[in-house]
């Protein structure tokens, strides 16, 4: 990365909401990734005779996906005590702080989005949808580190991500046409024999603002957004390029944003999707960038347990990784079953484990070589 | 003092003229909206490299904004998941709006972000959105690329009449 500017402002979260086959909150999330407590099951949402593959980690109940959005963002909201999104007395001027969603693009998506802004702006004040993010599985994370930098750069002092994937039919059957989903009907990470990703469902939000602004409102910090970076591979239409150079600019980027070095970092929330192709990929960026430090960096997947949110991936992880580093447990890689000599990392396996990092980065990658990679700090 | 509007490098539209033909896009079907998107690209970067590659990597973001989205490839899925037939297997990454993408990156070595995003506003036939110019100015500002190839397109309803016409406008952009 080059021209980086000084930033005028450091983005933390205040608020965070979330719904996924864990449950509705955080707690059940983190105890599930903890653990690696798969939330997979056979699909009954609608028809899938046919299907080469019949499974997926879905909310029980789910409501309609607006709905499930906007529960996430009303919890994040009433986390960070913001009663109203509007100007408050003595508050930064940001009325029109903007609402970041994360969607997939589909003949629903405008509907979608116009059902979130009309809730949005009944239930708390938010002016508007500022636009929607449907570049696939690094959606949310491209939307956080563009949030993160209107922050910095003092743009605005507060800013709304909101994401949400429900499997749904069309996209189900497109996944299993592509032959991307897991033959055996599990996603294993990194590991010997894994055949493909399982869908999930999630709905999250996060309220990122100044950390001048929590403190004047005194406001929790759950999280800082210490560095982010987005690059793309140059490679492919959907491979990623294999020896990871693309995401380890991404990585490399965020890590220059927060002035942090690759050996200060403790923990990875990994990308990885039980892809045999992108995977090794990934790994591969992880060892570019860590270097023999990797040797020693606990990392883990845990889509073996919440499944792939697609569009919502990164905020679902984004959550998990807050989670890991308040709790001081790493959650375990769920699904592996035995060593890829191509993917050599220390894997959190068996049992998560006790340790607060002061930094961990959470990594995503999709289709079209688009990579994103945050930089969290407790 | 807010920063100053990205400079535009190169501008192109497609189509040119009403008899304007669309290229075909090697591996993806059913739809014009990926070849929509990757001629008006080729002309914007043609306009300012000459053929492709190009003069080798660069830190270009690619920002794909569609307020339509792929409304063909999203109606051949839907209703090949509501019938007893397979989809076809192509469908499933051309149904993603970054693989058009990759295919521009991979063939003019563009290293930076890939973007892709839904305007709330739209924009008038043939113009970019003012959100997607912001999000590229932002982009740029922020220091993970030197120049932004921002591809506006929408695909046309065609069930609201078969005159209906595609459009796309693709801008290459640098700090101002």
């Amino acid at each position: 990365m080059t021209g980086v500017t000084v930033p005028v402002a450091r983005p933390v979260v205040t608020g965070l909401g979330v719904l996924s086959a864990c449950g509705h909150g955080l707690e059940p999330l983190t105890q599930a990734t903890a653990h690696g407590t798969a939330a997979f099951a056979a699909v009954t949402r609608f028809d899938v005779t046919g299907r080469r593959v019949r499974r997926a980690a879905l909310l029980p109940d789910a409501p309609p996906l607006a709905e499930a959005v906007l529960t996430a963002i009303g919890d994040a909201c009433r986390q960070a005590a913001h009663d109203t999104w509007t100007t408050r007395p003595g508050a930064a001027d940001d009325s029109a702080a903007p609402l970041l969603l994360a969607l997939h693009s589909d003949l629903g998506t405008a509907g979608v989005a116009a059902r979130i802004a009309d809730g949005a702006r009944r239930q708390w004040g938010i002016p508007a949808v500022t636009r929607v993010y449907t570049g696939a599985c690094v959606a949310a994370g491209t939307a956080v580190a563009d949030a993160a930098a209107l922050i910095a750069s003092g743009r605005h002092a507060r800013v709304l991500v909101a994401a949400g994937h429900l499997v749904a039919a069309g996209v189900y059957a497109a996944f299993d046409a592509g032959r991307a989903l897991a033959r055996d009907g599990e996603v294993r990470p990194f590991s010997a024999g894994r055949s493909g990703t399982l869908l999930g469902d999630a709905a999250v939000a996060v309220v990122l603002e100044s950390e001048a602004e929590a403190e004047r409102r005194g406001a929790p910090v759950l999280a800082r957004i210490s560095g982010w970076g987005r690059s793309g591979d140059a490679y492919h239409v959907c491979r990623p390029v294999p020896d990871g150079a693309g995401l380890a600019r991404a990585i490399a980027s965020a890590l220059q944003r927060g002035g942090v070095a690759p050996d200060q970092v403790g923990y990875v929330n990994a990308n990885a999707t039980g892809s045999p192709l992108a995977d090794q990929a990934e790994a591969n960026a992880l060892r570019r960038v860590f270097g023999d430090h990797a040797d020693r960096l606990p990392v883990s997947s845990t889509k073996g347990v919440h499944g792939h949110a697609l569009e919502a991936s990164a905020l679902l992880e984004l959550a998990v990784t807050i989670a890991a580093l308040r709790s001081g447990t790493l959650p375990v890689n769920a699904g592996w079953t035995s060593r890829d000599e191509d993917c050599r990392l220390d894997l959190v396996l068996d049992r998560p484990r006790p340790t607060r990092p002061r930094y961990a980065l959470t990594v995503n990658s999709a289709f079209g070589g688009a990579n994103t990679a945050l930089l969290v700090a407790a | 003092m807010p920063p100053p509007p990205p400079r535009v490098l190169a501008r192109a539209h497609w189509p040119e003229s009403a008899d304007d033909g669309l290229p075909p896009l090697a591996g993806f079907t059913a739809s014009t909206f990926n070849p929509l998107v990757a001629e008006a690209a080729e002309r914007c970067l043609r306009a300012h490299y000459g053929p492709a590659p190009g003069p080798g990597p660069s830190r270009t973001a690619l920002l794909l904004t569609s307020g339509s989205g792929d409304r063909a490839t999203a109606a051949a899925i839907d209703a090949a998941a509501a019938s007893p037939q397979r989809v076809p297997p192509l469908l499933f990454f051309q149904s993603n709006p970054n693989a058009v993408l990759g295919h521009l990156a991979a063939r003019w070595q563009l290293t930076g972000p890939v973007l892709a995003t839904s305007p709330t506003t739209p924009a008038a036939p043939g113009e970019v959105p003012a959100d997607a110019l912001e999000l590229a100015e932002l982009l740029l500002a922020d220091g993970d690329a030197d120049q932004v190839l921002l591809i506006a397109a929408e695909q046309a309803d065609r069930t609201a009449g078969p005159d209906r016409t595609d459009r796309a406008v693709a801008l290459l952009l640098t700090l101002g």
